[in-house]
């Protein structure tokens, strides 16, 4: 499930404020010797990280990588991606003589946060490896200079990557540069349940006829949550007549232009939602709770992967089905990135390598492991490790990913996420008060 | 607790006493029961009142999440933590007691002044300086979680301190008692009730961090609220979360057993104000 990538909310330049504070107490004549010392400590100049350095060829860093114990910092709200990583991936590491930790995190901003303050720090002995990213959190690492980059096309796996997908060449519109690794990709996905919703709708702009028509039965997670800021992405999209029409890269003017009408449909859309719309659920968990319990008729994700393990047990109806668009919807791809801090770049490039190999994206992809979709292009398979991804079970809920990802639309640059959320905020949030 | 011995007289006032406790009571467990349920339930979905299916797959899921160790490190991580905190709140609240240090103030006010700062802005900006210092991760969360204990060990060891009659010691020294027996004999047992709250506290403080672990820890230290943390922050993990977040109960209601029998002792047998009310304090700060 990508639920990794969120808004940061501390500023990259967070971390100073310590050093600001300890000057402030100096002046206090009591100051301690202590604080004269942080002083110093604070004071001098963090050396430049050389993250680019050239890594020798693979064999010689396979040859590195061994011995060396690889720090995977992970988003660990799903089971299944945190048993993968230590059933599947970890022992496939280490016959490569590379120790695999996973350090689970609430959020994943808590790995970026530490990474920027080891760089602020200077520190080039660094606790974070590797570190499942995308979209925002990777934006502000790559302002911040905290990757390490131009190693992705030293990965002999890289062969099976189809170099002019777009998925894994932008990442929300940042170009990825070799500083990440794919490792999924995603797809955002309407849900419901068809023992509510006998004919569902076929387009964005029917399911929003739908809501008007079923008073109560439908609502999104507010922006900026991230489930509910996608879907505001979508509803742009659909308003303004499909994603060919709205500029990938953000820009005052086409903002300008094209979100009025969005706002518009949106604040006539709200008085037909669940609670008239004068609220909306905090985050996408709050909705899929609504919806497991059976408030609502439809939710949504960015992660359908676990949408049949949540029907197996019972969480959702067992009627919930995927709801396929005519026009496609917004899909990405997630990655693994390593900080520029990371002691252990070679470990955590064999690591990356392997993460993406037919083998381990095969067993990543079955609903019962973690039913994470592919970065691989299948054309570039030979047919043994083809059949492997063709041998995998089709699941009752959730269509196979090409099925899925038909006509996908791209995601919008970064910059437009924090304009958007906020843009809802002010004129749909605000005028349903 | 006994109020019940003291209200015995009126019977109003009795029914009252056992009006509020009750109802306490219930606000405390209440909570606590959807968590029991879903601790022992494989499948419960919404509208159903009880779960469709019992089990144990919450607790294999939080075995396979790693609970064990976790919770082995948060144990000692709370220990670390009380071991510093509480010798060095006692130290800092004997000082301010006495009146053995000038600007006594402006003193007690640094000391609470973790308990006012937001802990994410501090954490951020230390983290910074200890890793310019090269202080080691472990090390760094200790150090800070001890300064972030030292409010409440030194508050509740210094209203002990305030209530502490040192002529009993000085009784000891006239009938010969040597210093070091006094120390042993006499302070340390008059003090035990306030030491055990205040190490009750600091624990605490060690065995419910997130934020500190998480950054300054940097990984390295994979604890039981960090496991809390990121198991909550999915969907459809409602066993494991209450599997760990009552297991997580464990170790701080075993530990307010062992203080409540000490202050009980404490209170018993001498017949004076003693120095356990002194732990009184320390369960209302628990109770907040």
């Amino acid at each position: 499930m990508t639920r990794t990538p969120q808004r940061p909310r501390t500023q990259p330049g967070g971390p100073r404020t310590g050093s600001g504070r300890a000057r402030r107490a100096l002046r206090v004549p009591a100051a301690p010797v202590l604080l004269a010392a942080v002083l110093a400590l604070s004071a001098c100049a963090a050396p430049d990280v050389e993250a680019d350095e050239p890594l020798g060829d693979w064999s010689q860093i396979q040859e590195e990588a061994r011995g060396q114990t690889v720090s995977l910092w992970m988003w660990g709200g799903d089971p299944q991606g945190n048993a993968y990583v230590d059933d599947v991936l970890a022992p496939a590491a280490a016959e490569l003589g590379v120790t695999l930790r996973r350090v689970p995190v609430a959020d994943t901003k808590e790995a970026l946060n530490r990474i920027l303050a080891e760089r602020q720090a200077g520190r080039t002995d660094g606790e974070v490896d590797l570190v499942w990213v995308n979209g925002e959190n990777f934006r502000t690492g790559r302002q911040a200079g905290a990757w390490r980059c131009g190693w992705t096309s030293a990965l002999p796996n890289a062969e099976y990557l189809d170099p002019g997908d777009p998925l894994l060449g932008k990442d929300f519109g940042t170009d990825v540069d070799g500083c990440e690794a794919p490792w999924h990709k995603a797809q955002f996905t309407l849900v419901y349940d068809s023992a509510k919703v006998p004919e569902p709708p076929t387009t964005f702009e029917g399911v929003l006829d739908w809501a008007e028509a079923n008073p109560g039965r439908f609502t999104y997670p507010a922006p900026p949550d991230f489930t509910g800021s996608v879907f505001v992405r979508q509803a742009l999209y659909s308003v303004s007549g499909g994603h060919e029409d709205v500029p990938l890269q953000f820009d005052q003017d086409a903002y300008d232009r094209l979100t009025p009408p969005l706002w518009e449909r949106l604040r006539e859309l709200a008085p037909s939602l669940w609670r008239e719309g004068r609220t909306y659920p905090r985050d996408s968990t709050a909705l899929d709770e609504l919806y497991a319990g059976g408030e609502v008729d439809m939710t949504m994700t960015y992660g359908p992967a676990t949408l049949t393990s949540l029907v197996e047990k019972g969480t959702f109806p067992a009627t919930t089905r995927v709801l396929p668009l005519e026009e496609g919807t917004v899909g990405n791809a997630s990655f693994l990135a390593i900080p520029a801090t990371s002691p252990d770049p070679e470990g955590a490039m064999v690591v990356a390598n392997l993460a993406m190999s037919p083998e381990q994206q095969a067993a990543k992809a079955h609903p019962d492991v973690w039913g994470q979709f592919t970065v691989l292009d299948e054309q570039r398979l030979d047919p043994g490790q083809r059949a492997a991804f063709e041998a995998l079970p089709d699941s009752p809920v959730v269509p196979p990913y090409p099925v899925l990802a038909r006509g996908a639309n791209p995601e919008l640059a970064a910059a437009w996420v924090p304009a958007i959320d906020e843009g809802w905020r002010r004129n749909v949030l605000a005028a349903a008060r | 607790m006994t109020g019940g011995r003291r209200a015995g007289g009126q019977p109003g006032g009795r029914a009252g006493a056992v009006l509020v406790r009750g109802s306490l009571l219930l606000w405390f467990l209440l909570p606590l029961v959807p968590l029991v349920l879903w601790a022992a339930a494989e499948r419960w979905s919404a509208p159903a009142v009880l779960p469709q299916r019992w089990g144990t797959a919450g607790w294999s899921a939080a075995a396979e999440a790693g609970a064990a160790p976790a919770f082995a490190r948060s144990l000692l991580l709370g220990a670390a933590v009380a071991a510093i905190a509480t010798p060095a709140g006692a130290l800092a609240a004997r000082a301010l007691a006495h009146g053995l240090v000038h600007r006594s103030r402006l003193v007690s006010a640094l000391l609470l002044a973790p308990v006012a700062l937001p802990p994410f802005a501090v954490v951020m900006g230390l983290n910074v300086l200890l890793l310019r210092a090269r202080v080691p991760a472990l090390v760094g969360v200790v150090a800070v979680l001890v300064v972030a204990a030292l409010p409440y060990t030194t508050y509740v060891l210094r209203v002990a301190y305030a209530g502490y009659d040192t002529s009993y010691e000085e009784e000891a020294r006239l009938l010969g008692a040597t210093p070091r027996a006094v120390w042993w004999r006499v302070r340390l047992p008059l003090l035990a009730p306030a030491l055990a709250g205040a190490a009750f506290l600091a624990f605490l403080v060690g065995w419910s961090d997130y934020i500190v672990t998480v950054l300054i820890g940097g990984g390295r230290l994979v604890t039981y609220p960090l496991l809390i943390a990121s198991a909550a922050s999915g969907v459809g993990n409602e066993a494991v979360v209450a599997v760990l977040s009552l297991t997580s109960l464990l170790p701080p209601l075993a530990l307010l057993l062992l203080a409540g029998a000490s202050g009980l002792r404490g209170r018993g047998g001498r017949g004076r104000p003693s120095p356990a009310a002194a732990a009184a304090p320390a369960r209302e700060v628990v109770v907040r």
